[in-house]
């Protein structure tokens, strides 16, 4: 009798405070459809994710199939054939994998480095922090591209792995920012104090009392850096610095502005899908940011 | 705290950020296992004999803290070193080319501040309506687009279809011109391009920033107090609403100087414009890395000044930020 009455009693109080997670998150998916933005970003996100997952499936012809070399678009070929008469459609689908398993491996070790990074100088504060932060400062000030470059030129192996190192390596500044400032934040809430008095050790309140509440911060910002995240893949292998035996749009570009001048395909067609793809992206960021009421400060 | 102190102060801050800038840039080149003599000479590699000589007259087989602090000393110095291809010293190919990249950056960083700013005005003050709209969406597909391929679609409608403006190189080579004036046509007809190219991304960019900071201060009662004095709208606009907004418009636009060299080097690269940035795409194909450190410095210390600059002008325009 006197348990279920205590359990009445918290479930009163939870009601009164705060609304439950599912109903949170009823309130976030309720203003994300009245944004057409973001349901237009989450469309061309979906879409792309499933030609990229289905490639091998829906693309009409076998990415090692040849034909006749620089076709220009049919109906037996949408999108023309490239210098070595392969089907570009076929070729774009394949691309969908690499850009998108790009955008998602850099952007999780980006997480994972500015989660740490962030916590770590918010948590230790004094002189950590301080080296931390200037590090974190000087990585954001500096041009993206130009380190970029320097950290891919001296690796022997060219490939996409070291290519998704590089840009999720360089990436986490500003969200290692954002999150040490939310964590600064919330350590003076009552309820960090409430459990510091229980004895709850430091890591169980930065896991489990200040994480859940930056986690729409982190997921914001991981979405809006996806795009960046596949624009300097195509841009870095575009460069030359990728592996030019894959099928990444990045690779399908630099055959493009090979053959400008003869065959204007096999360049608008992998621009076109990078853009679209970029845009999505860059769409449900936005819609998510809306959404979520976050303001980006640093 | 006055300006010129302030000014001094800032000044004085950028000591220890260089620095840590120079170990980031060490770092960066040091990242990959091995030397770089294993990856000269293409891929059958130099005999062990002309490698151990390469590094013994580049420092290699020293410390790689010994390394730092012997780069360092030059850098200080003022010697950036030779490159590894050609044996030219390294600040002499910066200097030679440090003018075109400005060229380009500073004609484009103009117009693109200047459209973003105009439109980010109109768009924020017309919230929601068609205008703002067509504004943002045209804005957000710019800031969308990959930059190279942009450059691409320029080249092929403008150059390679109606034949209008040339796609590569400052200048026309191999001809004879009339007069220093057509000259100098021929160089903005050269211009053109890259800078179109630069123009658009960046005023997307810009664009959203103006339009959020002109959003968020018209939200402010100072705006309301002003209409309801009966002020004229275009005042509340341009001298209440505007001026705030400037200050986070003056640090953004400082801040994203490292964005905008990227995008600025890849455009460089494909209209062969022979600038820091193609330069610096160019050497890392070939594995020049004493032109690589030196190139990255320079660029560095460039961000350093462009940042510099914002802060003292932000600090000029709002005397708050002093008192830090």
């Amino acid at each position: 009798m006197f348990r279920r009455s205590r359990r009445n009693a918290e479930d009163k109080k939870e009601k009164v405070h705060r609304p439950s997670r599912a109903t949170r998150l009823f309130v976030v998916l309720r203003k994300l459809k009245k944004s057409e933005m973001a349901i237009a970003g989450l469309g061309i996100v979906s879409f792309m994710s499933m030609v990229a997952l289905l490639a091998p499936i829906i693309a009409p012809y076998a990415p090692e199939w040849k034909g006749i070399a620089r076709q220009a678009p049919s109906m037996e070929h949408f999108f023309g054939t490239d210098n070595l008469g392969r089907d570009m459609l076929t070729l774009i689908m394949h691309g969908a994998r690499i850009s998108i398993y790009v955008g998602v491996a850099s952007v999780l070790i980006e997480v994972v480095i500015g989660l740490s990074v962030g916590m770590a100088a918010g948590y230790f504060g004094g002189i950590i922090d301080e080296i931390l932060m200037r590090i974190a400062d000087v990585i954001f000030t500096l041009p993206t591209l130009m380190m970029l470059l320097l950290a891919v030129s001296m690796f022997q192996v060219r490939g996409i792995h070291i290519i998704i190192l590089v840009i999720g390596g360089l990436g986490w500044p500003f969200l290692a920012r954002v999150v040490r400032s939310e964590y600064l934040s919330f350590r003076e809430e009552t309820y960090v104090e409430a459990a510091k008095s229980m004895g709850a050790t430091s890591w169980r309140i930065m896991v489990r009392h200040i994480l859940p509440n930056i986690l729409s911060v982190v997921i914001v910002i991981a979405t809006m850096d996806i795009p960046w995240a596949i624009l300097y893949e195509a841009t870095l292998t575009f460069l030359g610095f990728g592996d030019p035996a894959s099928s990444s749009w990045g690779v399908l570009l630099q055959r493009g502005e090979e053959h400008l001048r003869t065959s204007w395909w096999i360049m608008t067609f992998p621009g076109v899908a990078l853009l679209i793809t970029s845009l999505g992206f860059n769409l449900l960021g936005d819609g998510l940011r809306d959404a979520l009421d976050i303001k980006l400060r640093e | 705290m006055p300006l010129r102190d302030y000014v001094i102060r800032r000044t004085i801050i950028i000591v220890p950020t260089f620095f840590l800038i120079t170990i980031v840039i060490f770092t960066l080149i040091h990242l990959a296992p091995g030397d770089p003599t294993a990856i000269m000479g293409g891929p059958r590699g130099l005999p062990p004999e002309i490698r151990d000589a390469i590094k013994r007259e580049y420092g290699l087989d020293q410390p790689i803290l010994v390394q730092y602090f012997v780069w360092i000393g030059k850098l200080l110095r003022g010697d950036l070193g030779f490159s590894y291809i050609n044996q030219q010293p390294v600040w002499q190919m910066i200097a030679e080319r440090i003018q075109l990249t400005l060229e380009l950056l500073l004609t484009a960083e103009i117009v693109s501040i200047v459209i973003a700013v105009i439109l980010g005005v109109i768009a924020a003050v017309k919230h929601r309506s068609i205008t703002d709209a067509a504004c943002s969406v045209g804005a957000l597909v710019g800031y969308s687009t990959p930059d190279f391929w942009l450059a691409m679609v320029l080249i092929l409608t403008f150059s390679t279809q109606l034949k209008l403006f040339p796609s590569s190189q400052p200048y026309s080579v191999g001809v004879p011109f009339a007069s220093p004036f057509d000259a100098f046509l021929d160089h903005l007809r050269h211009l053109f391009l890259p800078v179109v190219s630069l123009i658009i991304l960046w005023t997307a960019y810009l664009f959203r920033m103006v339009r959020s900071a002109m959003l968020e201060v018209l939200t402010h009662d100072y705006v309301t107090t002003a209409r309801a004095k009966g002020v004229k709208e275009w005042i509340v606009i341009y001298k209440h609403a505007l001026r705030n907004a400037m200050l986070p418009i003056v640090t953004y636009v400082g801040n994203s100087v490292g964005f905008l060299l990227s995008g600025a080097a890849v455009i460089e690269y494909i209209f062969a414009w022979p600038g820091l940035g193609a330069l610096m795409v160019q050497r890392t194909e070939l594995r020049d890395y004493p032109a690589l450190m030196g190139l990255s410095i320079a660029i560095a210390i460039g961000v350093l000044i462009a940042n510099l600059c914002s802060d003292i002008a932000y600090a000029m325009v709002d005397p708050r930020i002093r008192y830090d």
